[in-house]
């Protein structure tokens, strides 16, 4: 018991040890300016009319289905503070404030509808949650040129690890989940995605050999599981992070996903030494022609935030339920990837080829008469494509079906829908039982029994 | 430093077994197929875009162009001279023109995508309205240009002003006021200048442009015409067949006004047409029957493509069949007929071979404005 209570302190004392401040500087600004480009090309593209405001069903997350987007120019204005919020980050200005506003403004965003669920948007929820709990603004900031008392040259130790930890996880995570029959023994997805991308210049040509597909699967693999010891020893860290920048550039290039290969070439530099990001912040403040003050001996203190006493149990059972949430899979019978429960926030990531085509089929009461659903009237292509192919969103679509009819007159809508389901390549099958009554089930925790046992036979 | 350089050492070792791992993996891989390349390495995009737009795409718009023009003309003779002769030319120049419509719908992107949307969810829409359209008859101030109404314009509103619901040619002909006169011009004013102007930039520098973007991502040719085919097919099943049949959900039953061409009743015919001009697509052929390269060759080079094309053909031969099973006579009157419902449940249980299985195969995005993916 002692024992234990020793070793807990001396872990605790480990976590609060002053390391220079300067990678978590560096880090907030990255994070401010990667955040702020997102955030206005997220305008720009109209995803805020597209995705959010122009639909007129939202699939909502597991218990999250009280929250719906703002009518009107609202999510406008979410998305204004939150670009006000990403330049406040940047320039350390009433930066707690700012943090949290942007961890709010961006997961009340996610939480609108989960068909434009993306890991690296969780990640960004994670990190900017993180953000939240950390001093990132007691250098190199305008809160520090406000309130000099304020100004620190370092922190706590985990103030710096957490980051590093949680980037671990990910790419570690990402690694594991490859290690799958298909992805190493078949190439799939790749052997699908590649020579769709030949037209790619420069490169596409060697997407026609079956040797590439095999080559990508076993280097992302590789890459993913491996690159944090790469980043964490000194001798091998640029060469690993060369391999970052090479690896994140080329995904970028062949598909589309979006600004995730910028986060992450920005995230990983916080694995760079304290005296790596104190030139950069050096460089930063005489290129802003700002004497830096930090060497003032008052305020040589150890930045200890008086709340770390709670702080660190905190984070310690929030990285293990980081840790332990991803593998919830194994408690439910049948195929991850044909069912998908438990396969989001689990860092799965460009995975599987999987789609499907999903028809519903509602009738009023056991005895009326059927008919079939445009889905294109409720839903846009995304929403479609995303729901049929998820169980537990095919079972909500259903649910918004029943409130629809029922509006519509209905006395007892029933809804019951054909899904036919390619994975990886494999001959379409059935993902549902056709015949059940989806409107008679709920979602919860437990296995979806009506789910169909994936025949994995059937691959050529 | 003793703790630091085990543990490098320990390092090294897991690499080294993981890069021979890994070679010998590789080595193993490339070995075991005598065929060096991946399915669908042949595959030239371009070549299928510079096949089905030169062959099919613009010819099929040259010709729906050409028939509007005549159907123009031919009811410039009708305000002129209204009889009942110029009426029956006028109907088979219009007959003419939307059996060609149907070799066009799915073509609805790029110069067929009007400031309303594809053409035919502008043109070609139906039930068209005739309150509405009686209505603007009757208004001076009707400016069809800047109207957003969808069922006041198109081939079906020329189809109601020239046949009427359920009138005698000689009813037809007296009931063309001036006030018809002009409200039919109008209309073919609009298709005209609608089709002069698709074919024309089709021809100018469309058709380069999209043999050129030979990508499969949002926005490129192959995921255009991949959407615009897609969604014309459902619409063939949900609007030309599952609506009038009342086999659509919150229907309390069939009903014939719905179909496609009511007022003409060559609803059977359309519906034929529509379908050969998916097949056109899927197998890649011209209207005339020239072999073009289509999805099927697309598919015949991708994983799991080979198994995706018999499973089609299956399907599209049991659609052959249910076509020609329709009962003879107009649909509006056999949408109750079981013949019918079986044509929407062809036509269904073909949707997932289209619509994701082949999009799965071929890697194309099927979304028009993609976000971001992981």
């Amino acid at each position: 018991m002692t024992q234990n209570r020793n070793a807990y302190f001396k872990l605790t004392a480990y976590l609060e040890q002053s390391v220079s401040i300067a990678p978590l500087v560096s880090f907030r600004i990255a994070f401010g300016l990667v955040m702020l480009f997102s955030t206005l090309r997220y305008i720009s593209m109209g995803w805020v009319d597209t995705q959010l405001i122009d639909p007129i069903l939202h699939f909502s997350y597991f218990g999250f289905d009280w929250i719906k987007p703002l009518p009107g120019y609202g999510m406008y204005l979410v998305f204004s503070a939150m670009a006000i919020a990403c330049v406040a980050i940047i320039l350390g200005w009433y930066y707690r404030f700012f943090a949290a506003l942007f961890f709010l403004c961006f997961s009340y965003v996610e939480l609108i509808d989960i068909t434009y669920y993306l890991n690296h948007y969780y990640f960004v929820s994670i990190i900017s949650f993180m953000m939240i709990l950390v001093p990132a603004n007691r250098c190199f900031s305008l809160d520090a040129r406000r309130n000099p008392a304020l100004e620190r040259k370092t922190v706590g130790r985990w103030c710096i690890l957490i980051f590093k930890l949680q980037i671990a996880i990910v790419y570690c995570y990402a690694g594991l989940a490859k290690i799958n029959t298909d992805w190493l023994l078949e190439a799939l997805p790749l052997a699908i995605w590649l020579p769709a991308k030949s037209s790619v210049p420069i490169i596409g040509v060697i997407f026609k050999y079956k040797f590439t597909a095999y080559l990508f699967s076993w280097i992302g693999m590789l890459f993913d599981t491996f690159i944090i010891a790469g980043l964490l020893f000194k001798k091998t860290r640029w060469l690993a992070y060369i391999a970052v920048v090479i690896f994140h550039s080329l995904t970028g290039i062949l598909f589309q996903i979006g600004v995730f290969p910028i986060v992450m070439i920005f995230a990983v530099t916080i694995f760079f030494s304290d005296s790596f990001h104190g030139r950069i912040i050096d460089g930063l403040t005489r290129f802003f022609k700002r004497k830096r003050d930090v060497t003032i001996a008052t305020n040589d203190l150890p930045s200890k935030t008086s709340n770390s006493k709670l702080l660190l149990p905190f984070l310690m059972i929030f990285f293990m339920f980081q840790l332990l949430f991803p593998w919830r899979y194994t408690l439910y019978p049948g195929s991850l990837f044909w069912t998908e429960e438990g396969y989001r926030f689990s860092w799965r990531v460009m995975l599987m080829e999987k789609a499907g085509t999903a028809t519903f089929y509602v009738k009023d009461g056991d005895e009326g008469r059927e008919g079939s659903v445009v889905n294109h009237e409720f839903l846009n292509s995304h929403q479609e494509k995303q729901m049929a192919m998820q169980p537990d969103l095919i079972l909500q679509y259903a649910h918004l079906l029943e409130d629809h009819y029922q509006q519509q007159g209905m006395k007892d809508p029933k809804v019951r829908a054909e899904v036919w389901v390619t994975l990886n390549a494999r001959p379409a099958q059935l993902l549902i039982d056709p015949e059940v009554d989806l409107t008679a089930k709920t979602d919860r925790w437990a296995h979806k029994d009506w789910i169909l046992p994936f025949n994995e036979n059937e691959l050529r | 430093m003793n703790k630091s350089k085990t543990f490098e050492f320990g390092l090294k070792r897991i690499l080294r077994v993981v890069l021979l791992g890994f070679l010998t993996s590789v080595a193993f891989v490339s070995c075991d197929d005598d065929n060096a390349n991946m399915p669908g390495s042949d595959f030239d995009r371009k070549a299928l875009l510079e096949s089905i737009g030169t062959n099919l795409i613009v010819p099929n718009f040259e010709d729906l162009q050409s028939s509007v023009n005549s159907l123009s003309e031919t009811t410039n003779g009708f305000t002129q001279n209204t009889n009942e002769q110029n009426l029956i030319t006028m109907r088979t120049a219009w007959k003419q023109a939307v059996i060609d419509h149907q070799h066009c719908s799915a073509f609805g992107f790029g110069p067929a995508e009007l400031l309303l949307g594809p053409y035919a969810t502008v043109l070609g829409v139906f039930p068209v309205s005739e309150e509405k359209i009686e209505a603007n008859m009757l208004n001076p101030n009707f400016d069809l240009p800047n109207s957003f109404d969808r069922d006041v314009r198109g081939f079906y509103t020329v189809e109601y002003l020239i046949y009427g619901d359920g009138l005698s040619d000689a009813e037809v002909v007296a009931g063309f006021d001036q006030n018809r006169k002009d409200y039919l011009l109008l209309i073919l004013s609009e298709l005209k200048s609608s089709f002069d102007n698709i074919a024309s930039e089709w021809n100018n520098s469309y058709l380069q442009s999209f043999i050129e973007s030979d990508g499969t991502s949002a926005g490129s040719s192959i995921s255009l015409y991949y959407n615009a085919f897609i969604r014309d097919y459902e619409n063939l099943k949900n609007f030309k067949v599952e609506l009038p049949a009342g086999l659509s959900a919150g229907q309390p039953g069939a009903d014939g006004s719905l179909v496609e061409a009511y007022y003409s009743g060559i609803s059977s015919e359309l519906i034929e047409a529509h379908y050969e001009n998916s097949k056109n697509c899927w197998f890649g052929l011209s209207r005339n029957g020239m072999e073009l390269i289509g999805f099927e060759e697309y598919l015949q080079s991708v994983i799991g493509g080979p198994e995706l094309i018999e499973t089609t053909k299956d399907a599209l031969f049991r659609i052959d069949e249910a076509i020609a099973n329709l009962p003879d006579g107009s649909l509006s009157e056999n949408v109750t007929s079981q013949e019918v419902e079986i044509l929407r449940n062809e036509l269904q249980s073909n949707t997932a071979n289209f619509k994701s299985s082949m999009s799965s195969l071929l890697g194309i995005s099927i979304t028009f404005n993609s976000g971001d993916g992981d």
